[in-house]
C-alpha cells in the first residue's frame, strides 16, 4: 500500500513540474521573442522530416505522371495550347486596357497602378495541425522572399510570408483563424474583413451591417487597405448571408477563390512598392 | 543489448508516427487526423511503463510543438497528462484485451481533446470540437495496428 503510495506522490510530482515547465513554455512564448531563435533553428532541424512525410505524395504524382497514357497527354496539351491562344488575345485586349485604365487615371490626378511580378514557388510542407493553416514553400531569403509578402496561387490570394529561413519560407494562409484581409465587394467597392476560421473551404466576412449592399454570389477582392496585400486580387465569393434579428453585423461566409488545400505551385508576388522600400534587392 | 534495441525502435516508431502526422491530406481528412504522436506515446508507455514515463511524453510533445507549430508548451501539458493517465493504469492495463484497451485509449484522447479545446479557448482560436467524435473514432480504428507494432518491437524475455 505504501509502495502505491510512494509511486502515485512521484508520479504527481514529476506531472506537476512537468505542468509547470509547459505554463512556463507558453508564457514565455506569449510575452517574449525569446524563443524565437530556437523556433527557427528547430524548424531547420526537423526539415528533413517534411521530406520523408512528401514521399508518399511524391510517388503518387510520379506514378500519376508516368502512367498517363499518351493519347490524353496529347489531348492536354492540344487544350492548353488553344487555352493558351485564347489568353494571350484576351491579354492583348487586358494590356490596351490597362494602358487606357493608366492614361485616365493620371487624368485624374490618381496614383498610377503598381506593375506586380511574380516567382513561382512549390509548397514543400503543410502544417499537420488541422487548428493551424500553414504550409512551407520552397523558397527563401536567398530568392528575396520577406516577411508579409503575398502568396497566390491560379485562382486567388491564398496567404502571406510569416517566416524566412535560407531556403524554405512558411506562409500563413487566409484560412488561419489568426488571419484577417481587408477585401471589398467586387460590385460596388463595398467594403469589409475577410477572416479566417481554421476551415480551408470557409472565411467570415466581418462588421457588414444589415443594411448594406451585398448579395449571394458577389465577387470579393483584396481592397489595398492596411499595406500587405495589393489591390484587385481574386479572395471568395459570397456564399450566405444570414441575417439575425437583434445582430449589429450580418453573418456572412464566403468561398475562397483559391485552392486552399489542393494547390501545389503558388506565386509569390513581389509590388513595384517593395522594390521602392528596399524589401527585393 | 537489449535497450539499445528499444531506443532504435522507440526512435523508428516516433519517426513513423512524425511522418504520419505530417503527411499531407485533403481539408476534409485532415480535421479527423489522428495524433499518431500521442497514440504512439501512449503505446510505448503502456507496453513498458517502468522505463517510459512523463518525461519522456513530454519530451515528445516538445518536438510535437516544433513540428505541428503550436504554441510551445501545449503538446508538453498535452502528452504529459496522458502520460500520467496512462502510468496510474498501467499496471492492470497489460492485462486488458485488446477491445478494452481501446475504450481505455478512448477515453483518454476524449479527456485530453476536451483539455485542448479548453486550451485553444483561452488562447481565443476555434477548438474544433465537433469533429472530435470521427476523430475518436479513427484514432480507435487505428489503435490496434499501433499496440501491436509496439509489441512485436518490444524485446522478448527469456
Amino acid at each position: 500500500m505504501r509502495n502505491v503510495l510512494n509511486r502515485s506522490s512521484a508520479l504527481l510530482r514529476k506531472l506537476l513540474t512537468v505542468t509547470l515547465f509547459a505554463i512556463l513554455l507558453m508564457i514565455v512564448d506569449n510575452f517574449t521573442p525569446w524563443l524565437k531563435p530556437a523556433y527557427s533553428a528547430a524548424d531547420n532541424l526537423v526539415r528533413p522530416l517534411y521530406w520523408i512525410a512528401n514521399i508518399p505524395l511524391r510517388v503518387q504524382e510520379w506514378s500519376a505522371k508516368s502512367l498517363t497514357p499518351r493519347s490524353e497527354i496529347e489531348s492536354d496539351n492540344l487544350r492548353l495550347s488553344k487555352e493558351s491562344l485564347i489568353y494571350h488575345g484576351q491579354l492583348q485586349r487586358m494590356s490596351d486596357l490597362a494602358a487606357e485604365n493608366m492614361r485616365l487615371r493620371r487624368l485624374l490626378n490618381a496614383t498610377e497602378l503598381l506593375q506586380d511580378s511574380v516567382l513561382v514557388t512549390e509548397v514543400i510542407g503543410v502544417s499537420a495541425n488541422p487548428l493551424s493553416h500553414t504550409l512551407t514553400i520552397d523558397r527563401g531569403t536567398t530568392d528575396n522572399v520577406f516577411v508579409g509578402q503575398p502568396l497566390l496561387d491560379a485562382e486567388g490570394l491564398m496567404g502571406q510570408i510569416i517566416a524566412v529561413h535560407k531556403t524554405h519560407s512558411t506562409a500563413l494562409l487566409i484560412t488561419d483563424s489568426n488571419h484577417a484581409l481587408p477585401v471589398q465587394v467586387l460590385r460596388n467597392g463595398l467594403r469589409s474583413i475577410a477572416e479566417g476560421r481554421a476551415d480551408y473551404n470557409r472565411l467570415n466576412l466581418r462588421f457588414v451591417s444589415p443594411t448594406a449592399d451585398i448579395r449571394e454570389g458577389d465577387k470579393l477582392v483584396s481592397s489595398g487597405l492596411g499595406g500587405l496585400y495589393p489591390a484587385g486580387y481574386p479572395v471568395g465569393t459570397v456564399l450566405s448571408i444570414v441575417s439575425r434579428p437583434g445582430d449589429n453585423f450580418l453573418k456572412i461566409d464566403i468561398d475562397p477563390s483559391a485552392e486552399i488545400d489542393r494547390s501545389r505551385h503558388l506565386l509569390l508576388l513581389y509590388t513595384s512598392r517593395d522594390s521602392a522600400e528596399g524589401l527585393v534587392e | 543489448m537489449e535497450s539499445d534495441n528499444r531506443g532504435i525502435a522507440i526512435c523508428l516508431t516516433l519517426i513513423l508516427a512524425v511522418a504520419l502526422s505530417l503527411m499531407p491530406l485533403s481539408g476534409d481528412w485532415i480535421v479527423w487526423k489522428p495524433n499518431f504522436l500521442l497514440l504512439m506515446v501512449m503505446a510505448w508507455i503502456m507496453r513498458w511503463p517502468d522505463g517510459l514515463g512523463i518525461f519522456f511524453a513530454a519530451a515528445v510533445g516538445l518536438l510535437a510543438d516544433i513540428l505541428l507549430r503550436m504554441t510551445p508548451g501545449h503538446s508538453v501539458m498535452v502528452f504529459a497528462l496522458c502520460a500520467g493517465a496512462i502510468a496510474l493504469v498501467s499496471r492492470w492495463a497489460k492485462y486488458l484485451s485488446m477491445l478494452q484497451r481501446m475504450l481505455l485509449v478512448a477515453l483518454i484522447i476524449t479527456l485530453v481533446a476536451v483539455l485542448e479545446a479548453s486550451l485553444f479557448q483561452i488562447y481565443g482560436r476555434p477548438s474544433g470540437i465537433e469533429h472530435l467524435p470521427m476523430k475518436i473514432l479513427l484514432s480507435i480504428i487505428v489503435w490496434p495496428f499501433i499496440d501491436r507494432l509496439v509489441a512485436r518491437l518490444q524485446p522478448r524475455r527469456s
